[in-house]
């Protein structure tokens, strides 16, 4: 045990650059994916919410396919089956794009929720008091949206940030592919996944612990 | 089209497995959530609380591929082999615990506090109480998020896939270095999880609808 202890520790230094450099990566594609998802995402739930049905139709197929197709098919489908038919993407832009893509759906259904949750006579009495309508959406309703999503965006990002993982599957050099090549190296794969899991939980837990303070001051609003 | 029906049925036959693994978990992470849902509200003590708060977080917080690392490569040179299936259902249910542990607790604090006072004051004992009170009605809140927690779960098992449990990715992969029809048999794999997806997705409507009202 204490052997096992003194190897957990000893190996760090040694696995760290690598470790920290495959981290850069991890957060790269998090956070480029989740560009993509927040823009796709708002624009779905722009027509969600829209008059027209045939918008609110096709946002409602997308989501309702993209919700239920596993990540990783979206991944494969991108790096490895999109190449049969002509278009190429490197690793690192597939898995920005199949995040981004998967995460959307998700996107727009916490966005959607968010502008439900703001009554709609905020916009008329915008507009009332001589708003244009872009200008209420811009400045008066879309504010709004953000707060009372943030909790759950900041969720959506934290799930982003551990799918990306995936990743490591298209060849991505990311953490968990890293920890694999450690892993085999050093016939020590318990070690290197647990500092996997550490550097991870590093990034995720703070984020989790501002979406729960988020959500509580939310609910606290609402009372 | 031959070649489409040699990889519908290739597929077909390996999506039982993708089924016993999101049900076996599934199974595993509503028992041991509920378990720590109980232990986490009502056991009144700190060090309990401070347990199950850690649990939830060490597995919230961790990539389930990672977790999946650990089990599958990082028990076994420990000398404790797991099976791949095995694994992969042990993975994916203690990290559905953690998940569904939180939809109970959110369950539990949705209840009105006279609830527990009423049952306590017309003679009931609190175990009485919180199993017969709280539970039931905690539950009833908790279905339509266990509904989409199950229909996540269904998509998380293809990652199983990386620890070589024969399932629907597995085979979809396995085939595609024998046939070379990637494009083919991915697209295959999408549709035949949507197709699987899609029961769960209106189930969880429904318990929307149905149980929905009661949360606003």
């Amino acid at each position: 045990m204490i052997e096992f202890l003194l190897s957990f520790v000893s190996y760090w230094s040694e696995w760290a650059p690598r470790l920290l450099k495959a981290l850069v990566n991890t957060a790269l594609i998090s956070a480029l994916g989740f560009i993509v998802a927040s823009v796709l995402g708002v624009l779905l739930a722009l027509c969600l919410v829209a008059k027209s049905t045939p918008l609110r139709r096709l946002a409602s197929v997308y989501v309702a396919v993209f919700r239920g197709i596993p990540l990783l098919v979206v991944l494969f489908l991108i790096y490895f089956g999109l190449p049969g038919v002509g278009i190429v993407f490197n690793a690192l832009t597939s898995a920005v794009i199949g995040l981004g893509l998967c995460f959307a759906a998700q996107m727009a259904e916490v966005v959607r929720a968010g502008f439900l949750a703001i009554p709609k006579g905020q916009f008329e009495a915008a507009v009332a008091v001589g708003f244009t309508p872009s200008q209420s959406f811009r400045l008066i309703i879309l504010p709004q949206v953000l707060r009372v999503s943030a909790a759950p965006i900041i969720v959506t990002f934290v799930a982003l940030l551990k799918d990306s993982s995936l990743a490591s599957l298209i060849t991505v050099k990311e953490l968990v592919l890293e920890g694999r090549a450690i892993a085999t190296e050093y016939f020590m794969p318990l070690q290197t996944f647990i500092w996997v899991g550490v550097l991870y939980f590093v990034l995720a837990f703070p984020l989790s612990l501002a979406a729960r303070a988020m959500a509580r001051r939310a609910t606290a609003n609402l009372r | 089209m031959d070649i489409f029906w040699t990889i519908l049925i290739g597929l077909l036959t390996s999506a039982g497995i993708t089924v016993i693994v999101t049900i076996s978990a599934l199974f595993v992470a509503v028992i041991l959530g509920l378990a720590l849902a109980l232990l986490r509200e009502f056991s009144g003590k700190a060090w309990i609380r401070v347990a199950v708060d850690a649990y939830c977080e060490l597995f919230r917080n961790i990539p389930a591929l990672t977790h999946l690392f650990i089990i599958y490569f990082g028990l076994a040179s420990l000398g404790l082999r797991i099976a791949s299936v095995p694994a992969a259902i042990l993975g994916l249910g203690l990290i559905g615990a953690a998940i569904t542990c939180d939809i109970y607790r959110g369950g539990y604090a949705s209840l009105k506090r006279g609830q527990t006072e009423a049952a306590l004051a017309v003679g009931l004992t609190p175990w009485q109480t919180i199993m017969l009170i709280l539970t039931p009605q905690a539950l009833r809140v908790s279905l339509p998020p266990l509904g989409n927690y199950a229909l996540q779960l269904m998509k998380d098992t293809s990652i199983v896939s990386a620890i070589a449990a024969p399932e629907i990715m597995f085979q979809a992969r396995s085939m595609v270095t024998s046939s070379f029809q990637t494009t083919l048999i991915y697209a295959t794999a999408a549709v035949i999880y949507l197709v699987l997806s899609f029961p769960l997705a209106v189930l969880v409507r429904r318990l929307e609808t149905h149980f929905g009202q009661g949360r606003a």
